[in-house]
C-alpha cells in the first residue's frame, strides 16, 4: 500500500516535473526571441533612420525637379546672344550643385545609347540615324536620388524600320 | 516562423503587406515604391521586365506589354466582357483550345494565370528581399464577383509564382478585415471601391465569424483615370479657348499636363482651390508660352458630377435591388460603410456616400493599401494558428515620484511596454535632512495632488550631510503580472527600503479614460502650476547657496555687501511663496547678481590691488 503511493508520488513528481522542464524550455525560447527580436529591431531602427535621414528631403526635392523642367525649357526658349541666357545658366548651375549635395543627380543619357527603363521612360518614337530601340532623343531630364531613380528620363527612341 | 505575404492584385497597380509583431505593414517593391503596376513586358532584346520598369516602355512595346491581366483571367473568350475588352486592348489576345482567352507576349502564346504569375513572381521576389527571408505562402484578394473559374485561375496564378496559396479573399472582406469589422455581429456593410480603373460595390453580412457577400455590383470601366481624363480635356480646351493653340497634340505639354492634372486633384482634397502653373508649357511665332490657370475644387466637382453620381446610382441599385441583383436590403439597413480605392480621397465623394447612408464611413487607413493591409490581416490570422505570439500588456498611466513641490516626476511612462524598469538618483532636499520620504503616484497630472497615490513609504538612515549631497537610488520594477515593485537605496549606508504595489496596471477602464481626460483638460493650467513650482525651487536653491555663502565666506565681505544680500534673501523668501512668478524671477535675479559681487570682490582680494580692475559689465570689449 505504502510502495504504491510512493509509486503515485514519484508518478505525479515526475509529470511535474516534466510539465516544469516544458514551461522552461517555452520561456527560454520565448525570452531568446524576445531578447532577439529587440536586437533586431534595434539594428532595424539604426537602418531606418540612415534611410529617414537620406530621403528626408526627398518630398521637397521632387517637388523642386517640376521647377527645374520649367527652368530648362525657359532657358531653351532664350536666344543664344541674350545677355542674360548666362546669367540664368549659372543660376540654374548653383540649383544643381545644391541638389547634388542632398544626393540629387541628373541621369546621363546619350542619343544612341540603349534604352534602359530602369532609368528612362519612353515616351515615343521618332526616325532616326541609330540603332533602332536606342535613345533618339531626351525629352526631360532624369534624376536619381542617392543612385535610386527619382523620376526616369523622358525619351524618344528610334523607330524600328519595319514598323 | 515564415510569413504568409497578403497580395491585392489589382487591374491597374497590385501591393502587398505583411503582418510583423501583430501588426500589417505594407511592403515597398525593389524601386522602393508601396504600389506595383500590374504589367509584364518582353522588351525588344527577349528580356521579360516587371512592374514599373514594364510600365516604362510600355508606348513603345504595346504589343508586348500586358496589362489588365485581371480582367481576363479565368474568364471564356467569348464572354461579353472580353469581347469588349478586346477592342481596347494593345496586345492580342486569341481563344484556347479549352475555350478560354490566351494572351500573346514575345513570340509566344500565354494563360493569363501565367501572366499574372509574373506580377506576383515580382512581389514574391521583392518581398524576400526586402526581408531577407523566403516567402512561401500567399493570400491573394479577388473583387467579390470573381466566379469560381475567375478564383480557381487567380489560385493558379499564385501557385504558378511559387506559393502556396493559403487562402482566395474577397477585397472588400479584406478591406473590413483591415478595419477590424470582421468581429462585429449581424452586421451589414457596403464596401465602396473607387479605384483606378473600375469601380466596386459589395455589400457584406458579417455573422459569428463568417462574412458573406450579399450583393455586388458596379462598373468595370469607371475609375480615377476618368476624372483625370475630364481635367486635361477641360485644361485643353480653356486654354485652347486663351491662347487658340490645341497642347493635345504636343506630347511634352500633355504629359506636363497629365502630371499638373494629377497633382492638382490630389491638391484639391486638401484646399478649395489650385493654381496650375506650367512655364515655356509651349510656343508659337510670337514666343514661348506659359499656363497658367486656377481650378477650384466647385469646378472640379462640376466636371466629374455626373461620374460621382453614377457611383451612387449603382450603390443605390446594388444595396436595394431584390436578390439576386442586388441585396434586397434598405439603405437605413446598412450598418457601417467603408471607402476604398485611391479617388475616394476626393471629398465631394466622402460627402456623397454619407448623404447616401447617413452615417460616417470608415476611411482612415490608406484607401490604396487597405486591401493588401487586410489580406496580411488574414495571412497574421492563419500564421496564428502556430502559438507563437507572446501577449505583452502595457502600462495605462504614467508612474510617478514625488519630488520637491509636490512635482510628480515620471518614472515609467504610460504605454510602456511590461516588463520593464528604470532607476533614477535623486538627492536630499534640506541639510542634514536623514530620511526621504518616497511617494509614488500615478496619472498624467504634472502635481502629485492630482494623480492617484499608490503608496508611500520612508527610506531613513541617511547620514546627515548638506542637501543634495546624498544619493537615493531609487528603482521602480513592473514584471509581466503588472506588478510594480519601487524600492529606494541610499548608496553611501547602502540603507534600501521597498514596497510592493499589485495593483499598479488593474485600473478599470473608465478610471483611466478619465485621469488620460483630466490630464488632457488641466494641462496648461498645470503646466503654470509646474513653471511656478520650478522658480520657486530654484528660488529656494538660490537662498541656500546665499545663506551657505554668507557662512562660508562672511568674514571676507564687507558689511554693506552681507547686509545688501540678507535684505535680498529675506526679500525672496517672502515672494516666494506668493504665486507671483515675475516677483520671484526679479528677487531671484536681484540676489543672484549680488551674489555675483561676492566673488568679485574675492577675487579682487586675492589678485592684489596691482591687478587691473574688472569691468562691471561687458564693455570691455
Amino acid at each position: 500500500m505504502e510502495e504504491e503511493i510512493k509509486k503515485e508520488e514519484s508518478a505525479d513528481l515526475e509529470a511535474r516535473l516534466l510539465e516544469a522542464e516544458r514551461l522552461r524550455d517555452e520561456y527560454l525560447d520565448g525570452w531568446k526571441r524576445a531578447k532577439a527580436d529587440l536586437s533586431n529591431y534595434k539594428k532595424e531602427e539604426v537602418e531606418r533612420m540612415e534611410y529617414f535621414v537620406k530621403r528626408s528631403n526627398e518630398a521637397l526635392l521632387h517637388d523642386l525637379i517640376v521647377i527645374l523642367d520649367s527652368f530648362e525649357l525657359g532657358l531653351s526658349a532664350m536666344r543664344e546672344d541674350d545677355s542674360s541666357k548666362k546669367g540664368m545658366t549659372l543660376v540654374r548651375n548653383q540649383l544643381y550643385d545644391t541638389m547634388k549635395k542632398y544626393g540629387l543627380e541628373v541621369i546621363q543619357i546619350q542619343k544612341g545609347d540603349p534604352f534602359n527603363p530602369e532609368i528612362a521612360e519612353a515616351i515615343g518614337e521618332i526616325e532616326a540615324e541609330g540603332p533602332p530601340g536606342s535613345i533618339a532623343e531626351e525629352v526631360t531630364k532624369g534624376y536619381a536620388l542617392h543612385g535610386k531613380t527619382m523620376r526616369p528620363t523622358r525619351v524618344m527612341l528610334i523607330k524600328t524600320k519595319n514598323e | 516562423m515564415a510569413k504568409i505575404l497578403g497580395i491585392d492584385l489589382g487591374t491597374t497597380n497590385s501591393a502587398m503587406a505583411i503582418v510583423e509583431g501583430g501588426e500589417p505593414r505594407v511592403l515597398e517593391n525593389s524601386e522602393g515604391v508601396r504600389t506595383t503596376p500590374s504589367i509584364v513586358a518582353i522588351n525588344k532584346s527577349g528580356e521579360r521586365l516587371g512592374g514599373l520598369l514594364a510600365k516604362r516602355q510600355g508606348v513603345v512595346n504595346p504589343k508586348n506589354t500586358i496589362y489588365s491581366m485581371k480582367r481576363l483571367i479565368g474568364r471564356k473568350f467569348t464572354d461579353e466582357e472580353v469581347k469588349r475588352d478586346k477592342e481596347w486592348l494593345t496586345y492580342d489576345i486569341r481563344q484556347s483550345e479549352k475555350g478560354g482567352t490566351e494572351i500573346h507576349m514575345g513570340d509566344k502564346w500565354y494563360t493569363p494565370e501565367e501572366i499574372s504569375a509574373m506580377v506576383l513572381q515580382k512581389l514574391k521576389a521583392d518581398a524576400e528581399a526586402k526581408l531577407g527571408e523566403k516567402i512561401d505562402e500567399a493570400v491573394i484578394t479577388v473583387p467579390a464577383y470573381f466566379d469560381d473559374s475567375e478564383r480557381q485561375a487567380t489560385k493558379n496564378a499564385g501557385e504558378i509564382a511559387g506559393f502556396k496559396v493559403r487562402r482566395i479573399l474577397n477585397e472588400p472582406t479584406a478591406a473590413a478585415l483591415a478595419y477590424g469589422l470582421n468581429k462585429q455581429k449581424n452586421e451589414k456593410i457596403v464596401v465602396y471601391d473607387f479605384g483606378g480603373g473600375t469601380f466596386d460595390i459589395s455589400i457584406l453580412e458579417v455573422g459569428d465569424d463568417t462574412v458573406e457577400v450579399k450583393a455586388t455590383g458596379g462598373d468595370t470601366h469607371l475609375g480615377g483615370d476618368d476624372f483625370d481624363k475630364r481635367i486635361i480635356e477641360y485644361l485643353v480646351q480653356e486654354y485652347k479657348k486663351q491662347e487658340g493653340i490645341d497642347l493635345s497634340k504636343d506630347t511634352l505639354a500633355l504629359q506636363r499636363l497629365k502630371e499638373a492634372a494629377e497633382r492638382a486633384k490630389h491638391e484639391l482634397s486638401t484646399v478649395t482651390e489650385t493654381e496650375i502653373n506650367l512655364p515655356y508649357v509651349t510656343s508659337d511665332a510670337s514666343g514661348p508660352k506659359h499656363f497658367l490657370m486656377k481650378l477650384t475644387r466647385a469646378k472640379l466637382e462640376n466636371l466629374v458630377q455626373d461620374l460621382i453620381d453614377r457611383s451612387i446610382a449603382l450603390v443605390k441599385e446594388a444595396v436595394t435591388a431584390p436578390t439576386p441583383k442586388g441585396a434586397g436590403l434598405a439603405l437605413s439597413d446598412i450598418n457601417e460603410v467603408i471607402l476604398v480605392g485611391g479617388q475616394i480621397r476626393m471629398p465631394a465623394i466622402e460627402e456623397a456616400v454619407k448623404n447616401l447612408f447617413g452615417k460616417e464611413p470608415h476611411k482612415g487607413i490608406n484607401p490604396d493599401e487597405v486591401v493588401a493591409i487586410g489580406a496580411a490581416v488574414q495571412a497574421g490570422i492563419l500564421q496564428g494558428d502556430v502559438k507563437d505570439i507572446l501577449l505583452l500588456d502595457v502600462t495605462p498611466l504614467t508612474l510617478s515620484i514625488e519630488t520637491l513641490g509636490n512635482v510628480a516626476t515620471p518614472m515609467i511612462q504610460k504605454n510602456t511596454t511590461i516588463p520593464t524598469s528604470k532607476t533614477q538618483v535623486f538627492s536630499t532636499a534640506a541639510d542634514n535632512q536623514t530620511s526621504v520620504e518616497v511617494h509614488i503616484g500615478q496619472g498624467e497630472r504634472p502635481m502629485m495632488q492630482d494623480n492617484k497615490t499608490l503608496a508611500r513609504f520612508i527610506l531613513d538612515g541617511i547620514p546627515p550631510s548638506p542637501r543634495g549631497v546624498p544619493q537615493v537610488e531609487v528603482t521602480f520594477d513592473i514584471d509581466a503580472n503588472g506588478i510594480l515593485t519601487v524600492s529606494a537605496k541610499d548608496k553611501a549606508s547602502g540603507k534600501e527600503q521597498s514596497v510592493r504595489i499589485e495593483a499598479s496596471t488593474s485600473l478599470s477602464k473608465e478610471e483611466v479614460e478619465r485621469l488620460k481626460k483630466e490630464a488632457a483638460e488641466h494641462a496648461t493650467e498645470d503646466e503654470k502650476k509646474k513653471e511656478l513650482i520650478e522658480m520657486r525651487n530654484q528660488a529656494e536653491a538660490l537662498v541656500y547657496t546665499a545663506e551657505k555663502s554668507l557662512r562660508d565666506l562672511g568674514d571676507k565681505v564687507t558689511e554693506d555687501m552681507k547686509k545688501d544680500i540678507t535684505e535680498k534673501i529675506t526679500r525672496l523668501n517672502e515672494v516666494k511663496q506668493g504665486d507671483d512668478k515675475e516677483a520671484i524671477k526679479s528677487a531671484s535675479t536681484d540676489l543672484s547678481t549680488a551674489l555675483q559681487k561676492i566673488g568679485e570682490s574675492l577675487y579682487n582680494k586675492n589678485n592684489g590691488p596691482e591687478s587691473s580692475p574688472q569691468p562691471e559689465s561687458g564693455n570691455n570689449q
